[in-house]
């Protein structure tokens, strides 16, 4: 058997590989980046929502598995160039550096991710021209290292505020999508930091709260044993208050239906998920469907979630939408089932 | 900001340029007071939270199913009491709006649906009463002759052990500036006297050992001023749990 392409290596091509090899099927495990382990290795999240699970307990599991495995080939720093149909799988050309390869394969698994909002798109939020706006992402690695601090000036801030939906839900940067992870990482992200540093006052400002399901277990505590504060309304602009020393929050109070400008040390900005630079690519590439969000669209999305319609291509994790860890572990060991009755047959 | 007509707003939301009493101000240059809530403080749920009275504030939601089956705000009509907004001010710290609800928010009648309905089992009417407390002990809300005549109450009984009467009346025309007729003083002083109720001076009871017992209250009622303070120095008096 030609070995199954796994395209991507974060935790749905990771879930796929590991179940791949499981089964004995050889794997051919492709990744853009130099290292496995997808966003939340570059970013290096800190606990994951809504368990307080550290990502290390989640990934290095993931990592080990098909690090460990000899049935599993793994190819870093390398894309894919060129994929063509063959008698039973795909011709498909993998560029490493300059040199272009070409192989055979059984069956394509795509796992190709999401990338985070690019927060300086929405511009009024100050974030990279304010040192102390950041991203929710970076404040991750902040949170894995305990070292919450300004930027600006080293200092540990007095009052953070978290701004739901930047990028989501706003058709001024073309992504009327829910990110679904953006409320529950931030309320997560506030509760790490009221854990850690109980004088440090934790806002949240919020359109709506969307800690789905049985998430809403995280909200509730939050605000009972750890003093989040909810603020409903969305920020408009920030701006710099008190000499430049501090950050002010303009926006809307619509429980109190009145303007409000707080002064805060540090926002943090809850950046949406969009498809990546590789699943657009792959997209074009394959002539996949794609939705009028740009994310890949299984055939049918109830009945077979991990089945793109062409056959032996197979979608797994947040290259179809936006997902939470297990989701995309799930979907890695759905595609690679599919994948391998595919390859059989 | 500047406004050009003045008639158009509220008269206190206006401020004006006096100069030697007079108002020189005109229409062209009043300045309105700005509205934007502009600071919060976190102290006031600590506080609020630091009694077991108000350790549920932190559930609410806003849902506003507590205001919508109040009888005082829905069945009294009285708009102005709204438990779940009270919560909302009190959670964000908003202590200037707050402010402006010192005496309404002692309206509750007690009712208790809200705490019935809650989704969240937040005891919104202990809640509410906790965050009129703070408004009291802040000084936001004008002493009544109600917290008055409490005090002198408690000073009058902390001296025997047993209430004197007579020296709470006249305490109580003192501190209201109130003077009631000779007269009538007399008729009542003779009534108590032929009942064998006027305990007052050299006739005023004593409670045995009521010294000893006197310094534990006064050092416990001196404990409980002490951590109910609101804005003493130092982290606030009980503290989030």
């Amino acid at each position: 058997m030609n070995p199954i392409l796994v395209l991507g290596g974060g935790p749905a091509g990771l879930s796929a590989a590991g179940e791949l090899a499981a089964i004995g099927a050889p794997t051919l495990l492709v990744e853009r980046e130099s290292y496995l382990g997808g966003n939340p290795v570059r970013w290096q999240y800190s606990l994951l929502a809504p368990d307080l699970h550290p990502a290390e307990d989640v990934m290095g599991p993931l990592l080990r598995r098909v690090e460990g495995s000899a049935s599993i080939e793994r190819r870093l720093g390398t894309t894919l160039v060129s994929a063509e149909r063959s008698a039973k799988g795909y011709r498909v050309g993998l560029k490493n550096a300059d040199t272009v390869e070409t192989r055979e394969v059984s069956a394509v698994i795509l796992a190709t991710g999401f990338d985070h909002f690019d927060s300086r798109r929405k511009f009024e939020y100050g974030y990279g021209r304010y040192p102390d706006v950041l991203d929710f992402k970076e404040v991750e690695k902040m949170l894995h290292e305990d070292r919450i601090v300004r930027p600006s000036d080293g200092q540990p801030p007095k009052r953070i505020a978290w701004i739901l939906c930047v990028g989501s839900r706003d058709v001024q940067v073309g992504n009327p999508w829910c990110c679904r992870m953006g409320c529950v990482v931030s309320i997560k992200q506030a509760v790490e930091v009221r854990q850690k540093h109980p004088e440090i006052d934790a806002y949240v400002y919020y359109m709506d709260i969307r800690t789905y399901g049985l998430w809403e277990d995280l909200y509730w505590k939050s605000m009972q044993d750890h003093g989040v504060k909810f603020i409903r309304g969305r920020i408009g602009q920030v701006t710099l208050a008190e000499g430049g020393s501090r950050l002010l929050a303009t926006g809307e109070d619509t429980i109190l239906s009145r303007p409000t400008e707080v002064p805060f040390d540090m926002i943090i900005l809850a950046s949406g998920m969009e498809p990546s630079a590789g699943t657009r690519d792959v997209a074009s590439l394959f002539g996949l469907p794609v939705g009028p969000e740009g994310f890949l669209t299984p055939r049918e999305s109830d009945l077979n979630p991990v089945d793109s319609g062409i056959p032996g291509l197979f979608l797994a994790g947040a290259a179809t939408g936006p997902k939470a860890i297990p989701d995309a572990v799930t979907e890695g060991m759905g595609a690679a089932l599919r994948a391998y009755q595919y390859a059989r047959d | 900001m500047p406004i050009v007509e003045k008639s158009l707003v509220e008269v206190e939301r206006t401020e004006t340029l006096e100069v030697d009493g007079i108002d020189v101000s005109g229409d062209w240059n009043t300045f309105l007071k700005s509205r934007v809530s502009s600071d919060l403080d976190a102290r006031i749920l600590d506080w609020v939270k630091g009694e077991p009275q108000g350790e549920t504030i932190s559930r609410c939601w806003q849902c506003g199913t507590c205001t919508a089956g109040c009888c005082m705000h829905t069945d009294y009509g009285l708009t102005d009491f709204n438990p779940r907004y009270f919560i909302y001010l009190a959670q964000i710290g908003y202590e200037e709006e707050l402010r402006k609800y010192a005496t309404t928010i002692w309206r509750c009648v007690s009712c208790n649906k809200c705490v019935e309905r809650c989704p969240k089992g937040v005891k919104v009417e202990e809640v509410v009463h906790r965050i009129g407390s703070y408004l009291t002990a802040t000084g936001a809300a004008p002493e009544s002759p109600a917290d008055r005549f409490d005090r002198a109450y408690t000073k009058n009984l902390l001296r025997r052990g047993v209430l004197d009467e007579a020296e709470l009346f006249r305490e109580y025309e003192r501190l209201e500036g109130r003077k009631t007729p000779t007269r009538e003083l007399l008729r009542m002083a003779w009534t108590l006297l032929k009942s064998g109720r006027l305990h007052t001076g050299p006739l005023a009871h004593r409670t045995r050992g009521w010294s000893r017992m006197r310094s534990v209250l006064e050092a416990q009622l001196a404990e409980d001023d002490r951590a109910h303070a609101p804005r003493s120095r130092g982290p606030p008096a009980g503290g989030p749990r």
